[in-house]
């Protein structure tokens, strides 16, 4: 039974991704230079959200199914603009999410995050931003999209040539 | 049905839902804009019947977009009382719209106004817009988000109250406030925009 126990407890720890690995600080040049490491490798889906934005829970499944069904055809970068007092919980909702990957927590000020980001993000969450695999926008929208618009936008970069 | 044709209709439906769901961005008001939809009659906590042009004093007006169930909106709000003061000592009129008409069920009903309205103690008028008209006039995007109108109603400044919505203790810019001083002294508003995070209008589909 205790081997059994011990053997459970390793098995967790193993397969279990600790918070500060999957929500790490970054300032917005940092998530430029994350965006600009794909550039002429494959198309990037920048989405920006919160635990406490409703609409961000209601569409981050459909990017998680789109990051399953399109593995390696494009590079999926969340980034939580939550408080401070809200980190547990957006691990906790990560990892309830399944997510394993490295994902972004908004470090610095409103202003200067949002216009280093993008002219079309007037700060309105969730906001995404879809590049090609130049590294150009192909589209960006701030607002909830439903599961077709996300994938159509998603083809529409990974087809291009 | 063949397969080629069961495709082609299946690329179609595709093609029309991804037309309908493409999403539309709204043009905000740029600075030195007029105020538009100034004659709307939009209703407040109160019950009274309001006008954007009535509500606007000698030297402007500020609109700020708001709601009851935005987090950035309940950190940010300690503010509200100290910037219509302001606002008010300067004979800048104040008035907080509540645009949020999808969730109107959902807590952002006029009751549920009324009763945020009394437990903040709101020193201001906070009225519905009805079918988001005056967010949809304004370009409005989020929750809070701000706009300040000179004596002739033109946009002078846009965007957030401060820089800190976490801590109103912390603030190193306070946006709003500066930008009222400086409407007021006519030495023109140094910073006419700005973003902030917030919560995005729940419009109407």
């Amino acid at each position: 039974m205790k081997t059994f126990l011990v053997f459970v407890l390793i098995l967790i720890s193993g397969i279990s991704t600790p918070g500060d690995k999957i929500l790490v600080n970054a300032t917005a040049d940092q998530i430029v230079e994350k965006i600009a490491e794909f550039k002429n490798e494959k198309p990037v889906l920048v989405n920006f959200w919160a635990t406490w934005c409703a609409p961000c829970i209601e569409e981050f499944p459909y990017l998680m199914k789109l990051n399953k069904e399109y593995e390696g055809q494009f590079k999926l970068i969340f980034v939580s603009g939550d408080f401070e007092e809200a980190r547990e919980e957006a691990i906790a909702f990560l990892k309830k999410q399944g997510v394993d990957f490295e994902t972004y927590f908004k470090v610095g000020k409103d202003n200067e995050f949002i216009t280093t980001i993008s002219n079309e993000w007037t700060g309105a969450l969730p906001f995404t931003i879809v590049y090609n695999k130049k590294g150009d926008v192909s589209a960006a929208w701030e607002g909830k999209a439903e599961f077709e618009t996300f994938e159509s936008e998603l083809l529409n970069v990974i087809n291009e040539d | 049905m063949k397969k080629s044709n069961k495709l082609i209709l299946s690329l179609s439906a595709v093609m029309i839902l991804a037309a309908f769901t493409q999403i539309t961005t709204v043009d905000a008001l740029k600075i030195g804009d007029k105020a538009p939809q100034t004659t709307l009659e939009i209703e407040d906590t109160s019950g009274r019947s309001l006008t954007l042009a009535g509500v606007a004093g000698d030297n402007g007006l500020l609109v700020m977009f708001t709601c009851n169930t935005c987090p950035w909106v309940a950190k940010w709000e300690d503010r509200y009382n100290g910037l219509a003061a302001l606002a008010g000592t300067n004979s800048i009129g104040m008035i907080a719209l509540n645009p949020n008409e999808r969730i109107r069920d959902r807590g952002e009903s006029m009751e549920d106004m009324k009763r945020r309205a009394q437990k903040q103690n709101y020193s201001f008028p906070y009225a519905l817009d009805e079918n988001h008209k005056l967010a949809d006039a304004f370009g409005a995007t989020r929750t809070p988000e701000i706009f300040l109108f000179d004596s002739n109603m033109k946009l002078v400044y846009h965007g957030a109250i401060d820089d800190n919505a976490d801590d109103a203790n912390t603030v190193e810019a306070t946006y709003a406030e500066d930008a009222i001083r400086q409407l007021v002294a006519g030495t023109g508003v140094s910073q006419q925009e700005t973003k902030s995070l917030g919560c995005t209008i729940k419009r109407t589909e």
